[in-house]
């Protein structure tokens, strides 16, 4: 840190004095909301009593983590966390991709409107809603798919029952809710694409499968990496909000996740300190996998979010 | 471009600015402006008067659970400000995490005068020392409350001798459900409605057989009957966290040594295919569907519901009825029902507040005798009528009363059973099913041993978790899915959860009682 | 070899537009589902009779919904926060992306991590409610767009975004004299639509969707957002029993039919529905057309 480069610094800064004017709101937002509520953290560490105050509740140490860590159930919840993330992640960041390529090709404008728009409305429905939709399309008395399935000579599935079948009940009903939603960012960037690419290819010959393979993926490739590495931040939510609606004590054993197991054991009490200390667990495994996950795409793939 | 931006920023700007400078403390509706008038109706005046309580009325804050209206814009808000001269703002706790809000709201000393609590809420202030002891103002401007709300219900509210909030119960000993089943299938296929166990079990079963249909449906969120389980010697009710006298001391239902052959039963049923079995995923609106489209024979009932019920079922099935199933009896031919008396809501009023005498004033001058029943049931001859000592509503002028219980911070424990009874009977099916289903249940109640107890410590912490935990297991028994074998050590985790801490101290309550 | 692949083509855009029309489908029943069920008589609905069509049609449930003055205070109050807050972030979040577009920019990697550190950690509940009372936005409407007005996620898509923008663009603008700041408004912001247009749907959506901020710093009925209304409605149906030792009667007669139910849901979410078809028009292919030439 030579004298020099201080100078240096200094004629950076003030060559781009408005760049970092224009920062200093959204820098000061962070500061603000962010930031000066961060000291939270510590709740983690203490045993905390809303009305003690945070200084005058004891210290504890890593106690609350023992706990969770040492639980009998933890074992099996951290499991299914990172099983149904998995799944979620191998099966349905995909989807969105493949749909919005597959919908760039349609070129009836008021068909592709008209798609788009009836596509994307599952995501607003609430979980709950979405729950009772399903558990009527699968219900073994009455619902549409077991009538389809013995129609055609097999045995109906209890599909909320079966600790085989449910997770990729939990999968497919995520799937059907978010992917029209999901789909939305990745047409954005390919309307980007300079269209100029395609005719270039076009008079070359190239085929439909050719231009898609060469021009559209490529087009996706900076969104589909941040994308993908932001989605690793957060692989310990496996859908708590969906899977507390939908799942029941028979398939526990498969669809019981960190979230879910956390919120049964605190009924009825506010253990502040227990679900902080929970979620600083998610948040430095997300956080670590971000990291790790920005530096290979820089190294391997020379671009990332920093 | 540039411009267009920064007029549009300009503008947000103003408004949020202009949004702001409304301030915190609530936007208030009002429509009238009412200047504090003289205390109207309430002829009964504190004992003793001193100047704390004359000049102007202040603006009372009053935090409520959640509902579904507008509470200060509704007719009972107004009503009430003309009878008492008191203006209240009323905040409402969210449906959901209300605890959490409470908890966010009371550390940070927000300035509420009444809150209406739930026991569990109450506890948590009372031991936080967020609540102000009544015992005083009580005696001094709480005459009415003495007078109306009787001691063992007081004592719900009192923790070491100190009362720390206005109890209101006193809606009085009512069955709440019961098991219907469909009286014309019966009748075709000649059976006669079972009245105990085992004739239950033999309708289920020719139910099936004959018929095809799910005999029996219901909601996996119930998984303790308490039709059923009451055959057990178990009295629980729909909230599954009874209290049971046995053997002179008091027991969780989770103990009762006949649980086990309850689950053994329920399992039977279920494997014979008696029970729905999407029974663990069912919720009750699924198990009303069911019910009313014919796909079920029997089911439980809320009283509440029956109308509901009675009107998709005909519309269905125009010739189809149901019956409701007399408690059924037990081994020795005896049939019981469980209930709890318990106190519904606690009012508090939080230490910080400034206008502690005026709120208990309040309190206590809505519960004068004519003016509470006219917040209740409104006026005779213009909302209701009295004949044959009983209270029937005059519609429409009724219905502008269905919220006023949201207001009361307190009830004459003598006459308001009779008051809501006239709100049943807006609906002469409602009426006449839960007039049934009372005579039914005539002289065959349990009483939670618990219901007036106060807050006991160990029992807030654990219970709603462990009926959870109770629920989900008792669910997998019935299904199948975890073998009763394993039943000893469920029990055995539920004790060392919390079971065994809530029993000693139940106990140790239970105890001074005799 | 052409005729070949016109064959596999043609295929493949027949197989194409089934497929969509396939996604349609398994996609809008719910929603006439819940239109249906909303113009229903509440026997047949809470007897599964009702399906894709109404039946005993009636119009009431949505007289009943639009006149409750409490349904058309939350409505205001959502759109309100809806359209301020959308705009606001919108200004905000490209103000800071531009900046962190730029791999020069000294620091740039600092900053970014300070955004992306927010979107894993936070403080927490209680010390965030602390700090809206003590900037005394609590039971204010504001509560309801301020703290939300960045989200790393937008930032990062719309920097994203920025950094595609070929250089050239930005440097024939800064040739002709222009500070950052114009060329930020005049040059990238128009060739931006497509992000634009879609980062101002995602704040829009979530200002919309949020009931959990009102939930918490809300207080006033008078107050509520629209989707905190809702889902008290709904939730009240099913947890009579479920919350108390002891059952509040005059609570359990108070239960919101489903049909009722029905209609708030599709009356809340319609509006929101509208803005994807408005923003579509900007999506569109070839923004980048001659504006460069060598």
């Amino acid at each position: 840190m030579t004298p020099s480069y201080f100078k240096r610094l200094r004629l950076d800064v003030v060559r781009e004095w408005d760049l970092y004017l224009m920062l200093i709101p959204g820098i000061l937002f962070l500061l603000l909301f962010k930031y000066t509520p961060m000291y939270g953290i510590v709740i983690a560490f203490k045993d905390f009593n809303i009305y003690d105050g945070l200084a005058a509740s004891p210290w504890v140490g890593m106690e609350h983590f023992e706990k969770l860590f040492l639980s009998e159930d933890f074992a099996r919840v951290f499991k299914n966390t990172l099983i149904i993330s998995i799944y979620k992640i191998f099966f349905l960041f995909p989807l969105p991709i493949l749909l919005a390529v597959l919908m760039n090709e349609i070129k009836n404008m008021v068909f592709k409107r008209g798609i788009q728009t009836i596509v994307y409305l599952p995501h607003f429905l609430s979980w709950v809603i979405v729950s009772g939709l399903f558990l009527q399309l699968l219900s073994t008395n009455g619902g549409l798919i077991n009538k389809m399935i013995v129609g055609l000579g097999g045995e109906s599935i209890a599909f909320f029952m079966n600790t085989e079948v449910f997770r990729s009940v939990l999968i497919s009903s995520a799937g059907w809710k978010e992917v029209g939603w999901g789909m939305i960012i990745y047409l954005a960037s390919i309307a980007t694409i300079d269209p100029q690419l395609y005719e270039a290819a076009k008079i070359d010959g190239a085929s439909r499968f050719r231009q898609i393979w060469h021009i559209t993926l490529p087009g996706l490739v900076p969104i589909i990496i941040l994308m993908f590495i932001l989605r690793l931040g957060n692989i310990l939510e496996a859908g708590t909000e969906q899977i507390l609606v939908m799942y029941n004590s028979i398939v526990y054993e498969v669809a019981d996740v960190i979230g879910t197991y956390v919120y049964r054991i605190g009924l009825g009490q506010q253990d502040y300190s227990f679900s902080t200390a929970v979620g600083l667990f998610d948040s430095v495994i997300g956080f670590i996998l971000i990291i790790t996950g920005n530096y290979l795409s820089r190294k391997f793939l020379k671009r990332g979010i920093w | 471009m540039k411009k267009t931006i920064t007029l549009l920023m300009l503008i947000a700007v103003m408004i949020v600015s202009a949004c702001s400078s409304s301030g915190d403390g609530g936007k208030n509706t009002n429509k009238e402006t009412a200047s504090p008038t003289s205390t109207g109706n309430a002829t009964n005046a504190p004992q003793g008067e001193d100047d704390v309580l004359s000049g102007t009325k202040p603006q009372l804050r009053q935090l409520q659970p959640f509902d579904r209206f507008d509470p200060n814009t509704y007719f009972t808000a107004g009503f009430l400000e003309e009878k008492t001269g008191y203006k209240t703002t009323y905040d409402m706790l969210p449906e959901e995490l209300p605890n959490e809000k409470l908890n966010l709201l009371m550390s940070n000393r927000e300035k509420y005068d009444i809150m209406r609590l739930t026991k569990e809420q109450f506890f948590t202030l009372a031991e936080a020392g967020a609540l102000e002891p009544l015992n005083d103002l009580i005696d001094k401007y709480g005459s009415n409350l003495k007078a109306g709300i009787e001691d063992t219900t007081w004592s719900a509210a009192t923790i070491d001798e100190k009362i720390y909030a206005i109890p209101q119960g006193g809606t009085g000993i009512y069955a709440s459900s019961s098991l219907v089943i469909r009286k014309d299938w019966l009748e075709e296929l000649q059976l006669e409605v079972p009245t105990n166990r085992d004739e239950l079990y033999t309708v289920l079963k020719a139910i099936k057989d004959k018929k095809g249909v799910i005999p029996f449906t219901g909601t996996g969120q119930v998984s303790v009957i308490p039709e059923i389980a009451s055959t057990f010697g178990i009295a629980n009710t729909l909230t599954n966290s009874a209290w049971l006298e046995v053997d002179g001391g008091v027991i969780h239902q989770a103990e009762h040594p006949r649980m086990k052959e309850y689950l053994s039963f329920m399992n039977k049923l279920y494997k014979e295919g008696l029970l729905d079995s999407e029974w663990p995923i069912n919720t009750s609106s699924v198990a009303i569907e069911r019910f009313t489209s014919g796909q079920s024979a029997m089911m439980s009932l809320a009283w509440w519901s029956a109308p509901s019920v009675v009107n998709a079922l005909k519309k269905n099935f125009p010739d189809a009825d149901f019956v409701t199933l007399p408690f059924l009896k037990d081994e020795q031919g005896v049939s019981t029902i469980g209930v709890n008396t318990g106190i519904t809501y606690f009012m508090a009023i939080p230490k910080w507040s400034e206008n502690k005498e005026h709120a208990m004033n309040y309190m206590n001058l809505k519960l004068e005798k004519d003016l509470f029943k006219e917040i209740v049931i409104g006026q005779e001859g213009v909302h209701h009528k009295f004949e044959d000592g009983k209270y029937f509503p005059i519609l429409p002028a009724f219905d502008d009363l269905n919220n006023a219980s949201f207001y009361l911070t307190g009830v004459d424990e003598s006459v308001y059973s009779t008051y809501w009874q006239a709100r049943v009977r807006k609906d002469p099916i409602l009426f006449n099913y839960f007039e049934e289903l009372q005579q039914l249940a005539d002289g065959l109640f349990v009483i939670d041993r618990l219901s007036n107890a106060p807050p006991i410590a160990s029992i807030s912490e654990h219970s709603q978790k462990l009926t959870k935990f109770s629920n989900d297991t008792y669910l997998q028994f019935i299904a199948g899915t975890a073998s009763l074998d394993t039943f000893d050590s469920y029990l055995a985790k539920w004790k060392a959860d919390g079971g065994d801490a809530m029993n000693k101290d139940a106990n140790a309550w239970f105890s001074t009682q005799k | 070899m052409r005729q070949r692949t016109s064959i596999l083509d043609k295929v493949f855009v027949a197989s194409n537009y089934t497929f969509f029309i396939f996604m349609g489908v398994i996609t809008i029943f719910p929603f006439l589902n819940l239109i249906a069920k909303s113009l229903s008589s509440e026997a047949a609905v809470i007897s599964g009779q009702v399906n894709l069509l109404p039946v005993d049609l009636q119009f009431g449930t949505y007289a009943y919904v639009i006149s409750d003055k409490l349904f058309q205070s939350a409505f205001i109050n959502s759109v309100i926060v809806t359209v301020v807050g959308t705009l606001l972030s919108l200004i905000m979040t490209s103000l800071s992306a531009y900046p962190l577009s730029k791999p020069k920019l000294r620091g740039r990697k600092i900053f970014i991590l300070m955004f992306v550190f927010t979107m894993l950690f936070s403080g927490g509940l209680i010390p965030t409610y602390l700090l809206i009372r003590e900037l005394g936005l609590v039971n204010t409407l504001p509560v309801l767009f301020l703290p939300g007005m960045i989200s790393v996620f937008n930032m990062l898509v719309i920097k994203s975004y920025f950094e595609n923008i070929p250089e050239a663009l930005e440097e024939s603008a800064k040739i002709d004299g222009a500070s950052n700041i114009r060329t930020l408004f005049q040059v990238v912001l128009p060739l931006s639509m497509p992000v634009l247009a879609t980062i101002s749907l995602f704040y829009a959506v979530a200002f919309w969707n949020d009931f959990f901020t009102a939930m918490i710093y809300i207080n006033s009925p008078d107050l509520k957002p629209l989707q905190l209304y809702l889902k008290e409605l709904l939730a009240s149906a099913n947890n009579i029993f479920l919350k108390l030792d002891t059952i509040d009667i005059n609570m359990a007669m108070n239960v919101s039919p489903q049909a009722i139910q029905s209609a708030s849901i599709i009356v809340a979410t319609i509006p929101i529905l509208l803005v994807y078809p408005f923003l579509q028009k900007y999506f569109v292919k070839g923004v980048m057309l001659g504006s460069v030439k060598g």
